[in-house]
């Protein structure tokens, strides 16, 4: 059609290939869109609506409109604060040392001539895995009381055999180990990236001046490197909050309610116990949270 | 001199440590799924023995065969590489490369898909899916999981057609040729390595995924992830057997990771510039 176009007025033909470029957009788009419209925005609406209705599974008898009254539960719920708490300790536990050791190793291995080949294809392994599989393998191979390797070098240390995840302690302090395990080596392949892209320059400048080893990773590596420490941070926080398989596969959020995490809180009241209305209450919560959350990293993270 | 080789040694230790800290669960589970019931059991646990196949002819070939649940966890993560893939690209391209009002805003809601934690997603659509009677079917769990997979997807995409220069579209378009036909023709074989990066992302964490299939699993579709479970109980652990299933659980993620290793940073952290994230 380039002939027939000529013949328009330029400024219109800009018009008509704008408003062409607009609709091939809201073609291309349309399939996608709708999926997700599907699949996330008419979800969180149906939640929010079930969160106001008393609907339990086990006794459909008695179920109705109820307004805020399971939010009103929710607040007066020592279950769901304690869950809040696991929630928080888990999250900042297994964040915090992810970055720590992560940045640690990175900074050890990124002068190395030999041998990062190998720790580039061996970090992988557990990033790939599925943390069910990862969870499985923890809780018997790893963890099983005079079978599981740990428990086999905690007797011969002298400590004798524990139960790793029936005692609450050693279950909680189990299941962040085991989410750490698995996602530091995440946390080592972005900061060996991100170092490995420092400008050189800087640091011969520093050297000439005779900066400490100390004074250069405070003064010139930490802070170039923030931004994807920051990123870090914000990523596994996500993660961390909803946890699900990593936990449920292990010690299913026990002893008790030990390592019950709020997301884990919901889907038992949900689909143990069968309180959907309830449950979605524990959903919505758990979504202001990680909202709340991700605003302050967010904040954080433009400081600066 | 002295001084120095003693930090070196610390240095290799210390890293030496770590890798067998992230190598030894995993080869752990590959030497037990090649031992015989009793040696899986000795005391103290062995790493040498005679290594046999029965535990993996047992869980493929035996009684409780986990087969029908390995190619179930292949119809998923294909039909939804599939699906999301179909949808994807061209969202991706218009949201990289097409002027239109609402695009940041697009972008945006994108991401924002997936703030929204998956226990509040599944508590709904179980509701549904029950209805309507989707609960363990392949189409019940496939459309679930285009809520993670599909906001991936786009993000990870969006980056590599940004990376293709304009020059080349408005060739094209001078060339007479239509929108559709630029994007087929000239545009797609650009990002061919983005979206072979993308389909191998997409079906891990399709495979990977647990708690949707958890719940909207039953007796006819039942993941690998879920199924594996079937072998702990109460009174007795098939330990070897166990060990065979998690292998076989492991071995399609491990090669595509190996596969994929040089993206595996950019996979990871996609769409992470503006936030978001997965499990």
């Amino acid at each position: 059609m380039p002939g027939h176009a000529a013949a328009i007025p330029q400024g219109d033909l800009g018009r008509v290939l704008a408003q062409r470029e607009r609709r091939f957009a809201a073609a291309l788009l349309a399939p996608a869109f709708l999926a997700l419209l599907a699949t996330t925005t008419f979800p969180l609406l149906f939640l929010i609506g079930t969160s106001t209705f008393r609907m339990d599974l086990a006794m459909p008898f008695a179920d109705g409109f109820v307004g805020l009254e399971n939010y009103r539960t929710l607040l007066a719920d020592d279950r769901f604060w304690s869950s809040l708490l696991v929630s928080l300790i888990y999250t900042g536990a297994t964040v915090v040392l992810q970055v720590a050791l992560g940045l640690a190793l990175a900074l050890l291995v990124m002068d190395m001539k030999r041998g990062q080949g190998w720790f580039r294809i061996i970090a992988i392994l557990p990033v790939v895995l599925s943390p069910a599989v990862v969870g499985m393998i923890w809780r018997t191979f790893m963890l099983a009381p005079e079978f599981g390797i740990v428990d086999y070098l905690a007797i011969n240390a002298g400590l004798g055999s524990k139960n790793w995840l029936g005692d609450p302690t050693l279950a909680m302090v189990s299941v962040v180990v085991i989410h750490t395990w698995q996602w530091t080596p995440f946390a080592f392949m972005v900061l060996l990236a991100s170092l490995a892209s420092l400008p050189e320059d800087i640091y011969e400048a520093a050297r000439l001046d005779r900066a400490s080893a100390w004074q250069r990773f405070r003064r010139i590596t930490l802070p170039l490197l923030r931004p994807a420490i920051v990123m870090v941070v914000i990523m596994r926080t996500m993660v961390a909050l909803t946890a699900f398989a990593a936990i449920f596969t292990v010690t299913g959020g026990g002893p008790g309610t030990a390592t019950e995490i709020l997301n884990l809180y919901a889907y038992r009241k949900s689909f143990t116990e069968l309180s959907i209305g309830y449950g979605s209450a524990l959903a919505v919560a758990l979504l202001v949270v990680t909202i709340l959350i991700s605003g302050v990293l967010f904040a954080l993270r433009r400081a600066k | 001199m002295i001084a120095r080789r003693i930090r070196l040694i610390a240095v290799l230790a210390i890293t030496l440590v770590f890798l067998l800290a992230w190598v030894f669960p995993i080869v752990w589970s590959v030497l037990n799924s090649l031992k015989t019931d009793s040696d899986v059991l000795a005391y103290p646990p062995k790493l040498f023995f005679t290594p046999t196949l029965e535990p993996y002819r047992d869980v493929l070939f035996g009684s409780a065969s986990i087969l029908p649940n390995l190619i179930s966890s292949f119809i998923i993560s294909i039909g939804t590489t599939v699906i999301t893939m179909l949808m994807a690209v061209p969202a991706a391209y218009a949201l990289a490369r097409l002027r239109f009002r609402g695009k940041k805003f697009a972008g945006f809601y994108v991401l924002a898909t997936q703030m929204l934690p998956p226990v509040g997603i599944i508590i709904p659509y179980f509701l549904i899916l029950r209805n309507i009677g989707w609960i363990d079917t392949y189409q019940g769990i496939i459309l679930i999981y285009l809520s993670f997979s599909l906001p991936f997807a786009i993000w990870l995409l969006v980056s590599y057609f940004e990376d293709i220069p304009f020059e080349m579209e408005e060739a094209a378009y001078l060339d007479g040729a239509s929108r559709m036909k630029t994007l087929w023709r000239i545009i797609i074989p650009q990002v061919r390595g983005g979206i072979a990066v993308t389909v191998v992302f997409v079906f891990l964490n399709a495979w990977n995924e647990f708690l949707f299939a958890v719940v909207l699993s039953g007796n006819t579709v039942r993941p690998v992830t879920v199924a594996m479970f079937n072998f702990i109980s109460v009174e007795q652990t098939l330990w070897a057997k166990l060990a065979a299933v998690s292998v076989l659980a492991m071995l399609p993620v491990v090669i595509l990771g190996i596969v994929a290793q040089k993206n595996i940073v950019k996979g990871l952290t996609v769409g992470a510039v503006k936030g978001g994230g997965r499990r």
